[in-house]
């Protein structure tokens, strides 16, 4: 089977603050990390092809310093690694973004299976798989939890939606995304890190696919983001019961009988 | 295409009932704005989900009757969906629930129609016939406020229990059956299962009363599981105890969890995260029980009690 591997590099931690100077994010100081479903698409990825044999092509579209996130998916185990960077691809949202991975799969050409994570610990959007899987055309399966080959061009697939139980079997071409249940995530071997730097790592630019260039970047995003706002939670009365456990419980009590909290409704 | 001013609302189904998200946007919708809200309902010829659905005064109900598509995976609903507007025009919004089958669906159609979609939308308003969705990101430690101007339908999936559900008592909704839509079947896709697991919690989302279980309260737990079955409650956690033994990930309330919305929520030694507190606040009365009297947490709360949860609990389930 050969398998593209959608990754993104997002910030190690999410507990990131607005700068009140530039209204904008402040990541300084928050090295970037594989966003972590994307961890466990890749090990769903190595572990279908070690049965069914194939190759893993890891894919991310970002700047050049995301390639050290490739770098990383190649000392994990992927055969090869393909960024996609290009100032024109700059400020796109998931529309846009699935335009340029649908395009550069494409390219690549034959491909059976994309595997992605659920959703990125940044954004949080969830989109990007099923964005692909239309514009290439093929089926989809997300949130999957638990994935085994049937045979060449066949999966076998648990998941939940919501809570109802889901057992699917999904023909290739197909599109995956998977939970942070898939594909135990395994460390990498000192090893593993040398031979990853003897496996392709390629860049393609806008040049490298026939991409509309009206479908990149700004210009192919059809959302736009108005403003950034820190949270604001609502506050409450915080009214404070006695320090007594005895006379606060009967006080709750009083209270919650007086505000009938405590009646069955229909 | 022609374009048409209404907002569209995909009803949701589980089992053989209607996700109460879908009349929380219908209410929602309703309130905000003044176009006409139209739900899109797929079921199978047997069924009548829109007689529960007008209670809650949509404009317009299109009921698809289609046997195929009543459990149909998430590319044949988008190819209907698609089908559907093609047919009747594109709205000026399309409203998804951010359930699993919703966040699955809906950026399958918004590629489709090559149009934006804001994912998993705290709110919602109207600025004429601009929708502006407010979206968290980076796990609920921003907020973005996002719009799409140029693009038709304006597309958003909403977390469920943020917004209450009105029933109303007009018999107003019209309702237009669909029995001859085309749309292309997925022969890829089999669906082999499709249940609800013999083991189900009683649910989080919708539960009337709920005693949560912080760091500061999990050995508490028997004490806490007797309140529980005194008045009726189901019992959720915070993400740091779903490592425990004792707990699942079903059970868990928060920004990575379940967004509740009871009548009444005791909190045991739950610090009160910002991780933990999105998914709260939509709790009518919050009673929060913790040793540090400067746990945050208290000010999301009605009620407080600064002591020990275990002579608390006890007390409670003496008088109560």
């Amino acid at each position: 089977m050969k398998i593209v591997v959608g990754l993104k590099q997002v910030p190690e931690t999410t507990n990131v603050k607005i700068n009140e100077k530039t209204k904008n994010i402040d990541r300084r100081g928050v090295s970037g990390v594989i966003n972590k479903y994307d961890r466990n698409a890749l090990q769903t990825a190595l572990d279908i092809r070690d049965v069914v044999g194939g190759t893993v092509i890891a894919m991310s579209m970002g700047p050049n310093d995301f390639a050290v996130s490739l770098q990383e998916a190649l000392s994990l185990g992927a055969d090869e690694a393909v960024l996609l960077s290009d100032r024109a691809f700059g400020g796109a949202d998931t529309l846009a973004t699935g335009y340029v991975l649908a395009e550069a799969i494409k390219k690549i050409g034959g491909v059976d299976l994309v595997i992605m994570g659920q959703q990125s610990v940044d954004a949080d959007t969830g989109q990007m798989g099923p964005i692909v899987a239309e514009m290439l055309g093929i089926s989809q399966v997300t949130y999957a939890d638990e994935i085994q080959p049937k045979s060449d061009n066949e999966l076998r697939i648990k998941r939940y939606d919501d809570n109802i139980e889901q057992e699917i079997i999904a023909k290739t071409p197909l599109m995956l995304t998977t939970t942070g249940n898939a594909g135990k995530p395994e460390y990498v071997n000192v090893v593993e890190i040398k031979n990853s730097f003897e496996k392709p790592l390629t860049t393609w630019t806008s040049k490298d696919m026939p991409v509309d260039s009206n479908r990149l970047g700004q210009s192919g995003s059809p959302t736009v983001v108005r403003r950034i706002m820190s949270p604001e939670p609502k506050e409450r009365a915080g009214k404070m019961l006695s320090t007594d456990a005895t006379k606060a419980a009967e006080e709750l009590a009083g209270i919650l009988h007086e505000e009938n909290l405590l009646a069955e409704e229909d | 295409m022609t374009d048409i001013r209404e907002n569209w609302i995909f009803a949701e189904k589980s089992i053989n009932k209607i996700n109460s998200a879908t009349f929380q946007l219908i209410t929602k919708m309703k309130s905000i704005s003044e176009i006409p809200v139209t739900v899109v309902l797929l079921e199978s010829q047997a069924d009548s989900f829109e007689n529960e659905i007008k209670q809650y005064g949509p404009d317009k109900i299109l009921t698809v009757k289609d046997d195929e598509l009543d459990k149909a995976d998430d590319v044949s609903v988008a190819s209907a969906l698609s089908g559907l507007i093609d047919k009747f025009g594109t709205p000026i919004s399309f409203i998804f629930a951010a359930t699993t089958f919703g966040r699955s669906v809906a950026p399958r159609l918004q590629a489709k129609l090559l149009t934006g979609l804001t994912a998993d939308c705290l709110d919602l308003s109207f600025e004429d016939d601009l929708l502006v969705q407010t979206k968290p990101s980076y796990g609920d430690n921003i907020m973005c406020e996002i719009v799409i101007p140029d693009f038709k339908p304006q597309m958003a999936t909403v977390r469920p229990n943020i917004f209450k559900a009105e029933k109303v008592f007009d018999d107003t909704t019209k309702i237009v059956e669909i029995n001859d839509l085309n749309w292309d079947k997925d022969a890829n896709i089999q669906i082999t299962t499709h249940v609800l697991p013999a083991k189900t919690d009683e649910n989080l989302a919708t539960a009337d009363r709920i005693v949560a279980l912080g760091r500061g309260g999990k050995q508490d737990l028997n004490n806490a599981n007797e309140l529980a079955n005194k008045i009726n409650a189901t019992v959720g956690v915070t993400r740091p105890l779903t490592d425990m033994d004792e707990f699942d990930q079903s059970q868990q309330i928060g920004q990575s969890g379940e967004t509740v919305a009871p009548d009444l929520l005791i909190n045991l030694g739950v610090s009160g995260s910002v991780q933990f507190t999105a998914g709260i606040e939509n709790a009518n009365t919050i009673v929060s029980v913790n040793t540090d009297k400067h746990a945050p947490i208290f000010k999301q709360s009605d009620y407080c009690f600064n002591g020990s949860s275990e002579d608390f609990l006890k007390a409670l389930n003496k008088v109560l």
